[in-house]
């Protein structure tokens, strides 16, 4: 882990040079257009595919996936190893949401350059070290992965798509996020404020 | 009233949409489509039973073999019934309770009961609903025990015909009945004793093999 | 035409797989563009200093709620076969909070870290590379907390069928609270900045 930091910062730190000469980036939308926009990418999921969108999933088949690779009969005993790896008909990796989930990299890259907005960097509060940065991005990630896989979706499978259906459970998990955050918000203020 | 809704920011303008489009739902009815079905009389009048919808026993009986399991099939007779015997892997959906149940619409249903009578009221009902593969099986329960369980021997028969009442006879163990020759056909009709459900309906409760994927995350 | 396209074979799992990147795509360049992309406009929602999560995500879920109501009572989308993630009350609300300050101490969400590693975040890096070890660990752990994943089973149910409401009464309620949250939003930002503003002064 320390060794991944170190390697991350030190390349960091070597790009900072280039960091402050690139083209003035454009503000993000109006956050209420860009919702609308979202809200029509998730219609035509549901429209198209009769299903919405998901983030977390892509990375749970690849997890499933290789722990299959690497010892597939510890994986077979596991019944969500087995649920993500499915029965051997189908290859698990053409899955629809590992293709989404590549989309929306390629996606994300494409607006970032239109709008100037992709440059290598560190996100985070001015009170806190990259280390450390690095270090809580890493227990997040693995808090929130997790979590997501304990209520069966993350914000863009559960809150997202199952909001809108109105799920009694994606709004439960809605809510409980809300909560969580808002509760852990203080001990973390040093990272962003 | 113009120069209202120009005053209006894009924001506002898109929360009076929302709150607009909001109001209209309250009355707009359920969009599961449980309440209201809006019955295309012409058309439903224009359609009937065709061949098409329909599915002869042995079709049926070959695809049990095969284990296909593209299809619902249906018992639309009552629990009763059904209890005591039915075609392997078929549900039991009474016809008074077909509206309620769930059927789903891009699934190929087959409908049955004892005769067509049943299963062709069933099937305008759904057809309705707007459900796309709905089919039934032609003769319904009573052709499919004169078919498939209990078929009859040929009489004189030609060899194509003997080599084809030995594919039913193989069809006929399969789902638990037993040929009936010629000569014991009048002394033990009375004594035909279905297969117990128990033994034929046991893949009633396993899942068909469908295989249902995740769609979550 | 009768939707969802895909649930009556209008097209095969293969074409399913260029429309699932293509939905992607636009996925991400909506991401991207609301600003879903930088750990500090996330976090920022937990302080009430930017409020941008809250209304994209809200305006997303009301656009998408109502297009959906009313294809369906247009009767041109089956809503019954729409897929519905079955509801497990328990793991939900545990999984809920562990997401939450998941998120508030990470930064991210899963699908938006996907965006922040595509504009260069390497913050997002090493929380892609937490969330792998998260499910993993999770995986691992599968065989004794199966119990507790399975629990609560309440299959799938929506908030009107929970309550025996009718949906359109909860598609209005749901409108009515996000222009609510929206209009004490946009409020509480101003406050917030003037009151910032007043500091620096």
């Amino acid at each position: 882990m320390t060794s991944i930091t170190k390697i991350l910062t030190h390349a960091f730190e070597k790009d900072e040079g280039h960091v402050h000469i690139h083209i003035k980036e454009k503000p993000y939308s109006n956050p209420y257009l860009v919702g609308v926009g979202l809200g029509l990418v998730l219609l035509a999921a549901f429209v198209i595919m009769g299903r919405g969108l998901g983030a977390s999933g892509a990375l749970s088949t690849a997890v499933a996936v290789t722990v299959n690779k690497i010892a597939p009969k510890h994986a077979a005993q596991n019944n969500f190893y087995k649920e993500y790896v499915g029965d051997e008909t189908t290859n698990p990796l053409m899955d629809w949401l590992i293709f989404q989930t590549i989309g929306v990299l390629v996606g994300g890259f494409i607006s970032g350059t239109v709008s100037h907005r992709v440059k290598k960097g560190i996100e985070k509060g001015p009170r806190i070290s990259t280390r450390m940065r690095l270090v809580y991005a890493f227990i997040g990630g693995g808090l929130l992965g997790w979590g997501a896989k304990l209520a069966r979706g993350c914000m863009s499978g559960q809150a997202l798509s199952g909001g809108a259906v109105l799920n009694l459970g994606s709004w439960v998990f809605m809510m409980m996020v809300f909560v969580g955050g808002y509760a852990a918000a203080y001990f973390m203020r040093r990272q962003w404020i | 009233m113009k120069k209202f809704l120009e005053n209006l920011t894009t924001n506002q303008k898109l929360g009076g949409v929302a709150l607009v489009l909001g109001f209209i739902a309250l009355f707009a009815g359920d969009p599961y489509g449980g309440t209201s079905i809006k019955v295309n009389e012409k058309d439903l009048a224009l359609s009937t039973v065709g061949n098409a919808d329909k599915i002869s026993v042995n079709d049926l009986a070959d695809w049990i073999i095969k284990d296909k399991a593209d299809f619902e099939l249906v018992d639309l007779r009552s629990e009763e019934k059904f209890n005591e015997y039915s075609i392997p892997n078929s549900q039991c959906i009474p016809l008074t309770q077909l509206s309620s149940s769930e059927l789903l619409r891009n699934q190929k249903i087959i409908l049955f009961s004892d005769d067509d009578v049943a299963s062709s009221q069933a099937w305008f009902i759904l057809k309705s609903k707007n459900y796309k593969g709905v089919y039934i099986l032609d003769g319904g329960l009573d052709a499919w025990k004169e078919k498939v369980l209990f078929p009859k021997a040929p009489v004189n028969g030609i060899k194509d015909e003997l080599d084809q009442f030995e594919k039913m006879k193989e069809v006929a163990k399969y789902f638990g009945g037993s040929v009936q020759t010629d000569s014991s056909i009048t002394e033990t009709k009375t004594q035909i004793k279905l297969p117990t459900s128990k033994s034929s309906n046991t893949k009633t409760t396993a899942p068909t093999g469908k295989k249902k994927k995740r769609e979550g995350c | 035409m009768n939707a969802p396209f895909f649930k009556f074979e209008y097209f095969n799992r293969d074409v399913s797989l260029i429309i699932a990147f293509a939905i992607g795509i636009a996925f991400g360049i909506a991401l991207e563009k609301g600003g879903f992309g930088r750990a500090t406009i996330l976090a920022s929602q937990f302080y009430f200093t930017n409020m941008r999560v809250l209304k994209v995500m809200f305006t997303a879920i009301v656009t998408a709620m109502l297009g959906l109501y009313f294809f369906s009572v247009i009767g041109f989308v089956d809503l019954s076969l729409v897929y519905l993630t079955q509801t497990n009350m328990l793991p939900m609300v545990v999984g809920g909070l562990v997401a939450g300050v998941g998120f508030v101490i990470g930064g991210y969400c899963p699908g938006t870290s996907v965006v922040a590693f595509a504009t260069g975040k390497i913050d997002a890096v090493v929380y892609v590379l937490g969330m792998i070890f998260g499910i993993f660990v999770f995986g691992e752990m599968f065989p004794s907390i199966e119990n507790i994943f399975n629990s609560g089973f309440m299959g799938n149910v929506t908030i009107p069928s929970y309550f025996n409401l009718s949906y359109g009464l909860v598609v209005f309620l749901v409108v009515l609270m996000a222009l609510g949250a929206f209009a004490a939003a946009e409020w509480g930002e101003k406050k917030m900045s003037e009151k910032s503003g007043k500091e620096k002064v």
